[in-house]
């Protein structure tokens, strides 16, 4: 039941060097068709982490485009390498520390204000997110605009590798996650108030009573169990 | 997507989907109609009996055999697994040097997914220091199912619900196999988890008054499964590990571990770690070894696809094994109903249950459902199976998978346009990537290998058998029983990753280091020798092979 | 209700927020509705000003082409820096054809922008458009008897082919102020550079620019100093309360942005939050205005 691949062929260039590989592939499977077994470029495979972003461009055209490697189909003619890992700086932060009624984005990542609004990061981005919007929000300090837009972004740090201003986006974007999580987003008081009933026990005795119940009960009590709907 | 970047697949314009399955589509779009009113069924005892016996894949014979050698001698597992625990240590012992030690640590904790960062973060806060805890894990921190896991994550915090509610669901869904005292620490803990997670600022969806969006998943008797979006798995692991930066744990990456380390006595007292870009090993010698290493889904158990990252190949199981630990339900593997049958490239990814509890009904080829969408996952994957090769009324892909349709756009004709895009952006982003636009036509999926359901057996401490071993997460077992419930494992990796990071903090605390040996690894090769097991089988598998069986077949060692 | 593009600048959104707070308000009054672009990025301006690099043009020619995208010819900005940097950028585009052909070769998932949309800022809709009239129609506070400084700095009026009044001799604060029934003072600074971003590295400079500024305006005898730039704002009045601890004897003078002035004037004084000012401007406004400044 694994992949079994086409017969038809294309081309393709890893790093410079040609390969012949079947059509349909991912460029992931296609490079383990060619024979290179991962260890870095390869971690979810399912479009989720980042490991696999790549860098490519197609016979005859000069635009490099980004991809995660996971997720996009070999084309004939490509030529691509793996950027599996981008040096861009993290800030290390102590989140209830943190002096929050300023911008703390900025604050933390002054490097932002450098930003030129080319679009380079949203361009590069595999998960099609506004980055340039995000990072325009960051400037203002608009820590929730700056989470939402940047909620679905997998870490890949190609637009950090792209940006002509050195902003790490990722990291900007985990940032105001987090301290709109923290801080920002309405507080849920059911889940506090539970929290509070289960270590004055509240629940103790029911569930000491269900731990040492005999199968036959335990079976019978979850059959008639009352279902919401 | 706004701005529809990402059909980069092929530019051509034609169907994704082939004419036959666009003949069966019609179908299944003039029956939408009727299934919008009225609900099938839920499946009687007997009949959900009678699809897992003859159709679920742990009920297959030769798909299983028993152990020769170990604690778990004569228990029935997966032929895959069973290669790997009675397989022959991958370094031989008589090669490494265990005097000269490269790390000494309070905690070693093995695995940097979701289990390994919650275990680290709890022992800083039984007060080890960040300098003592070590994290080795194989690919890069976070590379992990836990990043992966998009419906969601159980906890009884709503008022209608309790833990007990929540017990019992666990308990009926793991087939009354769990051991009792953890599934009480699961849906006990469960809302103190949440809570931790709201303090480091994870994103849960809310309402406006801040009370929890919930939704059902199958075996729950209440809404008790709390997600983000369909990242859920995403958004608690990078914040997690996040934190883990914040506070300074030490992690080395690509270096996983690939032996215990054992004194005379069999007490762990360290492991060895295997740098695989520079073929170095590393002697870590710890106090406490908390084991995090995840799940199995890259054996590919009688050859199903899987949703698994690609690190997940059963070596803690295996390490331990050798170590002396039981091991628990290895007998039942999880199969979610509905991996991606088509296209291709993405098959075996997971397409969420979240799906199936927004709303959207599988349907076969004929387009008419045939199973409630909320059933424990092993009955409706047997349903699933049984639809495509016991009925044959499957839908084959031009590359010869069957599948049934999962009948999505029902979620905007239920919720309203734009629910499925906001609430399931990963699925929407996966299929519209290969020009398949999920609120317009329905998905192709099949049954996919997903989840390692036993695993060590451990106390409500997280504690092993062994002495000096801990673990929590999907390694190991006892749990969910013979069957774990949706957002049941991301709540485990927190519960026993925290308590097993706890228990192991205060074993070092209250211990010394110990000599390092490999003598549970030569006995256990001593036994192997006895059974006659063939002695090129080698473990830990630690990756896969997806070669090309062209390159396979003349590749030669000449470095 | 009226409605003109307006874009506001990252400024109006973090430190100046009380400028765009007054803005809006006496807007309102006069029927005029400020509607922000729905996507905008900041305008670009240390960088598009003080190098000849391309690149750095992108910021604010993308922001004229989101205004064009929305369907206006006309955007109206408040912070004179924006108002700068934005003009700059259009004159660049209409002016050399080669530079407008490469940024638009670079941006090239935008449509072509020729330098369509006229930048204003909001001093010319007061006097071009709306004119003095009915700005003094709203007055329901006369400023009587306070003196201010109009304090004009480098980005209004210069250079030349942008500037929005003589460089040398600009006028529209003190029309501005004499419609709300003020009197406008005379003071020798009024286009002094402030120091600009000098304050971020080169702080003594802006110290002295600072006392240069401020302590010629009262000597005129000004109550208050007005302004339509943030950082003229940061540095006249945070750098002035800096300034005190050095020189104690200096005599501070309250610095407010133009629309806060307008909104005590027509009545709602509740809009400006003084508090944040460093140079407290309350007691001041409280004993020369009638209207107090916050009721
Ligand atoms: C696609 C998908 C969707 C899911 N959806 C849900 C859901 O909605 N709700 C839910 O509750 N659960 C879900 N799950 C299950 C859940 O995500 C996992 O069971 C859980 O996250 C496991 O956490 P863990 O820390 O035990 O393992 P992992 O997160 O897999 O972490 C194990 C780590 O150990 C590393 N490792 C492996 N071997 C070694 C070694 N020898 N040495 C060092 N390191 C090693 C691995 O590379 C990995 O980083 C899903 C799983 C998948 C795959
Ligand atoms: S790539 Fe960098 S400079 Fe360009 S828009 Fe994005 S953040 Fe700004
Ligand atoms: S925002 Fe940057 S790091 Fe995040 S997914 Fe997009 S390109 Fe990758
Ligand atoms: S391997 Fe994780 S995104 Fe591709």
């Amino acid at each position: 039941m694994l992949d079994k691949p086409e017969t038809e062929t294309l081309e393709i260039f890893i790093m410079g060097k040609k390969y012949e590989v079947p059509r349909g592939l991912t460029i992931m499977k296609a490079m383990e068709y060619s024979g290179y077994q991962y260890i870095r470029g390869v971690g979810c495979r399912g479009g989720f982490c980042g490991a696999c972003s790549t860098i490519y461009r197609l016979e005859g055209d000069y635009k490099l485009h980004t991809d995660l490697a996971c997720q996009t189909t070999v084309q004939d003619g490509m030529y691509l390498t793996q950027l599996p890992f981008t040096p861009a700086g993290r800030k290390q932060y102590d989140l209830e520390e943190l002096e929050i009624s300023n911008n703390p984005l900025l604050d933390l990542y002054p490097e932002l204000a450098r930003c030129v609004s080319c679009n380079t990061c949203t361009k590069t981005c595999p998960q099609d997110l506004e980055v340039m919007d995000f990072v325009n929000e960051a400037i203002r300090g608009n820590v929730k605009e700056v989470a939402e837009l940047s909620f679905d972004c997998i870490q890949c740090g190609l637009c950090a590798a792209r940006c002509p201003a050195e902003i790490p986006h990722h990291h900007v974007g985990q940032l105001a996650r987090r301290i709109y999580g923290r801080y920002q987003a309405p507080e849920s008081e059911h889940l506090k108030e539970r929290v509070e009933e289960i270590n004055n026990g509240v629940f103790d005795d029911e569930l000491e009573e269900l731990v040492n119940l005999p199968e036959e009960e335990l079976r019978e009590r979850y059959e008639n169990r009352e279902i919401e709907s | 997507m706004r701005t529809g970047k990402l059909n980069r697949n092929d530019s051509a314009e034609e169907d994704p989907y082939s004419e036959s399955m666009r003949e069966s589509i019609k179908k299944v779009e003039e029956t939408r109609e009727e299934r919008l009113e009225k609900e099938v069924d839920m499946m009687d005892p007997d009949e959900r009996d009678e699809v897992l016996n003859n159709f679920h894949p742990d009920y297959k014979e030769e798909g299983m055999r028993s152990l020769k050698v170990g604690p778990n001698r004569g228990d029935e597992m997966p032929l895959e697994l069973a290669d790997l625990l009675e397989a022959y240590p991958a370094v031989d012992p008589s090669e490494v040097d265990l005097t000269k030690v490269d790390y000494e640590v309070d905690v070693l904790v093995i695995g940097g997914g979701g289990a390994g960062t919650v275990a680290s973060l709890w022992a800083i806060k039984e007060g080890i220091d960040p300098e003592d805890v070590l994290i080795a894990t194989k690919l890069r921190h976070g590379d992990a199912n836990s990043m992966m896991a998009q419906g969601g994550i159980q906890a009884a915090d709503r008022e209608n619900d309790s833990p007990a509610a929540h017990f019992l669901d666990v308990i009926g869904g793991g087939h009354f196999a769990n051991k009792p005292e953890l599934a009480r620490a699961l849906a006990k803990d469960a809302p103190e988890i949440l809570n931790w997670h709201e303090d480091l600022g994870v994103m849960y969806d809310k309402n406006e008054d801040g009370s929890m969006k919930t939704l059902h998943g199958g075996g729950t008797s209440r809404k008790r499964l709390h997600s983000a979006k369909d990242y859920t798995g995403m958004e608690l692991m990078r914040t997690i590990r996040d934190e883990a930066r914040n506070r300074d744990v030490p992690v080395v990456e690509f270096s996983p571990a690939v032996e215990l380390l054992t004194d005379s006595d069999g007490t762990i007292t360290g492991a060895l770690l295997y740098n695989l870009e520079t073929d170095q090993y590393y002697v870590v010698r710890a106090k406490s070894v908390v084991m995090a290493t995840g799940g199995f889904g890259r054996l590919h158990i009688q050859e199903f696809p899987t949703t698994n990252h690609y690190g997940a190949t059963a070596d803690g199981l295996v390490m331990a094994y050798r170590a002396g630990a039981n091991l628990l339900d290895m007998d039942s593997v999880q199969y979610h109903p509905t991996g991606a049958a088509f296209p291709e490239q993405i098959v075996g990814l997971l397409v969420t249950e979240k799906v199936r509890g927004s709303g959207a009904i599988p349907v076969n080829r004929e387009g008419d459902a045939f199973v409630y969408n909320l059933e424990p996952r092993d009955v409706e994957a047997g349903a699933l199976i049984r639809e495509c090769y016991g009925r044959n009324n499957g839908v084959e892909t031009p590359t010869g998978m069957k599948g049934v349709w999962l009948d999505t756009p029902m979620i905007d004709i239920l919720h309203g346009e734009g629910t499925f895009e906001d609430n399931l952006a990963y699925i929407h982003r996966l299929y519209t990537r290969f020009r398949i636009d999920p609120t317009e036509d329905p998905l192709l999926v099949f049954p996919t290998l997903h989840y390692q359901n036993g695993g060590i057996e451990i106390n409500d401490e997280g504690r092993t058998a062994v002495e000096g071993l801990f673990a929590g997460g999907e390694v190991e077992g006892g749990v969910h029983g013979k069957n774990r419930l949706m957002g049941n494992s991301l709540l485990d990796y927190n519960v026993f990753g925290k308590r097993a990071g706890i228990a192991a903090a205060k074993r070092a605390r209250e211990t010394g280091w110990g000599e390092l040996t490999l003598d549970h690894a030569k006995k256990y090769t001593d036994q192997l020798d006895n059974a006659g097991v063939d002695e090129k089988r080698k473990s830990p598998m630690l990756v896969p092979e997806y070669r090309g069986e062209e390159t396979l077949s003349r590749s030669i060692d000449v470095l | 209700m009226r409605d003109i593009a307006y874009y506001p600048g990252c400024s109006l959104k973090e430190a100046a927020k009380s400028f765009e707070d007054s803005a809006l308000k006496v807007s309102e009054e006069m029927g005029v509705n400020l509607k922000e672009l729905s996507r905008w990025n900041c305008c670009g301006t240390v960088y598009s000003l003080t190098d000849d690099n391309l690149m750095k043009q992108l910021g604010p020619i993308r922001n004229l082409i989101r205004a064009r995208d929305e369907g206006s010819d006309e955007l109206y900005t408040l912070c004179s820096m924006c108002d700068n940097t934005l003009k700059r950028a259009n004159s660049l585009v209409r002016g050399e054809e080669d530079k407008r052909d490469k940024i638009n070769n670079f941006m090239d998932q935008e449509n072509d922008y020729e330098g369509s949309v006229e930048v204003h800022h909001y001093l010319e809709l007061l006097r071009d458009d709306l004119g003095w009239g009915e700005v003094r129609d709203r007055v329901v506070n006369p400023l009587e008897g306070l003196n201010v400084a109009p304090y004009y700095g480098c980005m209004l009026t210069r250079p030349k082919e942008i500037g929005l009044d003589d460089p040398h001799d600009p006028t529209v604060f003190d029309e501005l102020v004499e419609s709300l029934g003020g009197t406008p003072v005379d003071f020798p600074y009024e286009t002094e550079c402030c120091g600009s971003y000098n304050t971020v590295d080169n702080e003594e400079m802006v110290l002295n620019k600072t006392q240069t500024i401020t302590a010629g305006a009262k000597k005129s005898g000004a109550d208050v100093i007005i302004t339509a730039c943030p950082l003229c704002h940061f540095n006249l009045d945070s750098r002035q309360s800096d300034l005190l601890e050095v020189a104690p004897n200096h005599k501070p003078v309250p610095v407010i942005y133009f629309t806060q002035l307008m909104a005590i004037a027509f009545g709602y004084p509740e809009v400006n939050k003084f508090a944040e000012h460093a140079i407290d401007p309350r007691e001041v406004l409280e004993l020369k205005t009638k209207a107090g400044s916050e009721r």
